[in-house]
């Protein structure tokens, strides 16, 4: 395989030195030893490691491939390995197949008020549910940029959360599992971090797998907005795509590597088509590919539905649900035949 | 924060030099790069620029916090009307944005001038014990009001009148009447808040310089409008969080011509300044007429209460609310029907409210 050094993710004077000295291609470097490379190229040693570490890096995919690659079977495996964080809302987690998938990033798009915070705290709270209450039993990591999180509310779906899982306990595992399982170490579990602007939510985002490493029980990360930090302050437009491809790429590594869900919540927008307007989500159509999963909660007069408008794995499906002093629920009882109807009607008309 | 220099970042000299080369000197220009880009302009390998993106990202990102830690030093923005500080979780939250939007007369700037009261309040006495910065633009502010307020409603702590005008002095008031004003004075209001003591931030009005400046007909104006809005919403939230106060902001209403209202067709009554704003705000009160008297205020959007009404008439003391509140059904607070007043409209100045009559 001819490579040029050109295309190794090395700095340009270190590649000018290499090209000067007569190294065209990876196959040319890739027996040497450090310090004849060094003298070689007038490299520093350290340089010079660097230069076959990458060699070897790029070349390794080449030889290896039979350990890297994988099967489906394997993945399908793996896949079922990985949990899913549960809403609690019985029929949102029907739509999403068994809840928030982990190791995915998911976005949710709504209009204001109409419960995107509920549903990420609501989240924050489930992914610290025991294992053998069917949770998963992680911590979380909370990036607010809006400053909507607020701790009184937090509380109250802690609470509602510990006491639903209390009268489900049955055996003796799970009532050692609710010792630990309060509202005070559900606090204590929710790493809180206040962004004001899209600089500060960068530079979190690099220090993240740091933290992430030390804090390995970390099965889920919420950024409660991307939206309203990048919908400002830009005067450059592609600038502001180009940051978003970034991102939206360290956050879907960091759920793979990590194995973590990643939620994030998006704003609307209004856009005008053929004199029509329209509410769209915001940040643009190249940011749409970021998420694989979108869900987009919206009203319907006084009624909330959510709908699943992307998700490579399950087809759209719409669903109502409310907010109550509790959390995110299902809406009661009564109310569900009306709204299977009213649901196929609202796909309809939808946006 | 974020425009700090790369040299208090902890980069070296050389480092800097290197970048400054290429127009890079604060921390904002350097992470607005992608790593390649970093790579190019640092003439690094890819381990060594992520190494130099960390270190300075750990100069300016803000730290992690667990919710147990600001749970300890909770506590709210008390305002004095039981039922609503029984709904909103014990009152206004601080460091958030608290906007109360209502068709004109109907006591928006009686509560703004009510909270700044109690914000100077012992807080023996439920109050913050500190000083009001009250950004007024609509020129609606009346300090003879705020002292007759005070002395209706606390009637024995501002008994002396020594103590009610030792309380006006607390309450700093800027007059600003355009939109370039507003901003100066939100950019400068750090300093404001410090050298005062202010312990509550009110803008008496956002909407009414920026609809009186702006022409939403004509072709881009309105991106413009809403890229100044969202810069004062966080620049509002940035103080807010910062200095862990109370931000209350208020707002009028438009006429919302007919599309996705649930009533078809017609328009009606809503709060203005558009969807955008509406995701700003963290929390969204409506107030609202009965009839001439009665007045209601509705919890539109809360990150904590349910959808709720409550009665309340405005008396010498300010605002008075009866009963405990009621639930309502809820729906989207940026297009949450607002009643205007029916019965006296000679009363009315605006001309929006020509259409209020498409209300039930």
């Amino acid at each position: 395989m001819q490579r040029s050094v050109f295309s190794l993710s090395l700095s340009p004077s270190v590649k000018r030195k290499l090209v000067n000295a007569g190294f065209q291609f990876t196959n040319d470097l890739l027996h040497l030893k450090p310090v004849q490379l060094s003298k070689e190229a007038t490299l520093s040693q350290l340089e010079a490691l660097e230069v076959l570490q990458a060699v070897r890096k790029e070349g390794g995919g080449g030889d290896a491939g039979a350990s890297s690659s994988l099967t489906a079977l394997d993945l399908l495996q793996k896949e079922q390995d990985l949990r899913r964080i549960v809403t609690f809302s019985s029929q949102l987690d029907a739509a999403l197949g068994g809840g928030l998938p982990v190791g995915k990033t998911t976005e949710i798009c709504g209009a204001p008020g109409v419960g995107k915070t509920q549903l990420c705290l609501q989240l924050a709270v489930d992914v610290q549910v025991p294992q053998c209450f069917g949770g998963i039993g992680g911590q979380v990591v909370y990036i607010d940029t809006e400053g909507s999180f607020l701790l009184q509310r937090v509380v109250d779906i802690a609470t509602a959360a510990v006491q639903h899982c209390s009268l489900l306990v049955e055996d003796d595992e799970q009532r050692v599992a609710m010792t630990t399982f309060t509202v005070e170490t559900i606090l204590s579990n929710t790493f809180l971090v206040r962004c004001h602007d899209y600089v500060e939510l960068l530079a979190e985002l690099h220090l993240l797998p740091d933290f992430l490493s030390d804090h390995p029980r970390v099965r889920l990360l919420v950024i409660d907005s991307v939206a309203f930090p990048f919908r400002q302050h830009f005067e450059d437009l592609s600038q502001r795509t180009r940051l978003l491809n970034g991102l939206a790429q360290q956050l879907i590594a960091m759920a793979t590597s990590h194995n973590m869900a990643v939620l994030m919540t998006n704003q609307m927008t209004t856009r005008l088509r053929g004199g029509q307007s329209q509410q769209v989500p915001a940040l643009g159509e190249t940011w749409g590919h970021a998420p694989t999963s979108r869900l987009l909660l919206h009203w319907a007069g006084s009624r909330r539905l959510a709908a699943i408008f992307k998700s490579p794995d399950h087809t759209g499906a719409t669903v109502q649900y409310q907010i109550t002093s509790e959390g995110f629920r299902d809406i009661d009882q009564s109310e569900q035949t009306h709204t299977v109807q009213s649901t196929a009607s609202q796909r309809d008309t939808g946006h | 924060m974020a425009t700090r220099k790369l040299k208090r970042a902890g980069v070296s000299d050389d480092m800097c030099e290197q970048l400054k080369r290429h127009q890079i000197e604060s921390c904002k220009d350097l992470l607005s790069l992608s790593p390649v880009e970093v790579m190019n302009v640092a003439e690094l390998s890819s381990r060594r620029a992520s190494e130099l993106l960390q270190s300075v990202s750990r100069a300016v990102a803000p730290p992690v916090t667990t919710a147990l830690e600001l749970w300890r030093q909770h506590s709210c923005f008390s305002t004095s009307l039981p039922a609503l500080d029984r709904l909103l979780g014990g009152g206004l939250s601080r460091g958030t944005l608290t906007e109360v939007t209502g068709p004109s007369g109907c006591g928006k700037t009686q509560m703004c001038l009510m909270l700044s009261v109690l914000a100077t309040l012992p807080k023996s006495r439920g109050g913050l014990d500190s000083g009001v910065i009250y950004i007024d633009t609509e020129s609606a502010f009346s300090a003879k009001r705020l002292v007759e307020i005070a002395q209706s409603r606390f009637p024995d702590h501002f008994g002396c009148r020594e103590r009610a005008l030792q309380m006006a002095g607390r309450v700093h008031v800027f007059r600003e009447l355009t939109c370039q004003n507003v901003l100066n004075r939100l950019d400068r209001l750090e300093e404001d808040i410090i050298s005062t003591g202010a312990g509550l931030i009110i803008l008496d009005s956002v909407a009414s310089v920026v609809r009186k400046e702006f022409d939403t007909t004509l072709p881009g104006n309105l991106m413009h409008r809403s890229n100044m809005l969202s810069h004062e919403a966080s620049t509002l939230k940035y103080l807010a969080h910062q200095f862990n106060i109370p931000v209350v902001l208020t707002n009028q209403i438009t006429t919302h011509l007919g599309g996705q209202g649930s009533e078809g067709g017609s328009g009606f009554v809503t709060a203005a300044l558009g969807n955008t704003w509406s995701h700003s705000v963290n929390t969204r009160l409506i107030v609202q007429y009965v009839d001439a008297r009665q007045r209601q205020i509705l919890i539109a959007k809360s990150p904590v209460a349910p959808f709720a009404v409550l009665n309340y008439t405005i008396e010498k003391q300010g605002i008075c609310m009866d009963g405990q509140g009621a639930l309502y059904e809820g729906t989207d607070p940026g297009l949450q029907p607002i009643r205007v007043q029916t019965e006296f409209n000679y009363n009315q100045t605006e001309p929006m409210d020509r259409t209020e009559q498409t209300q039930q």
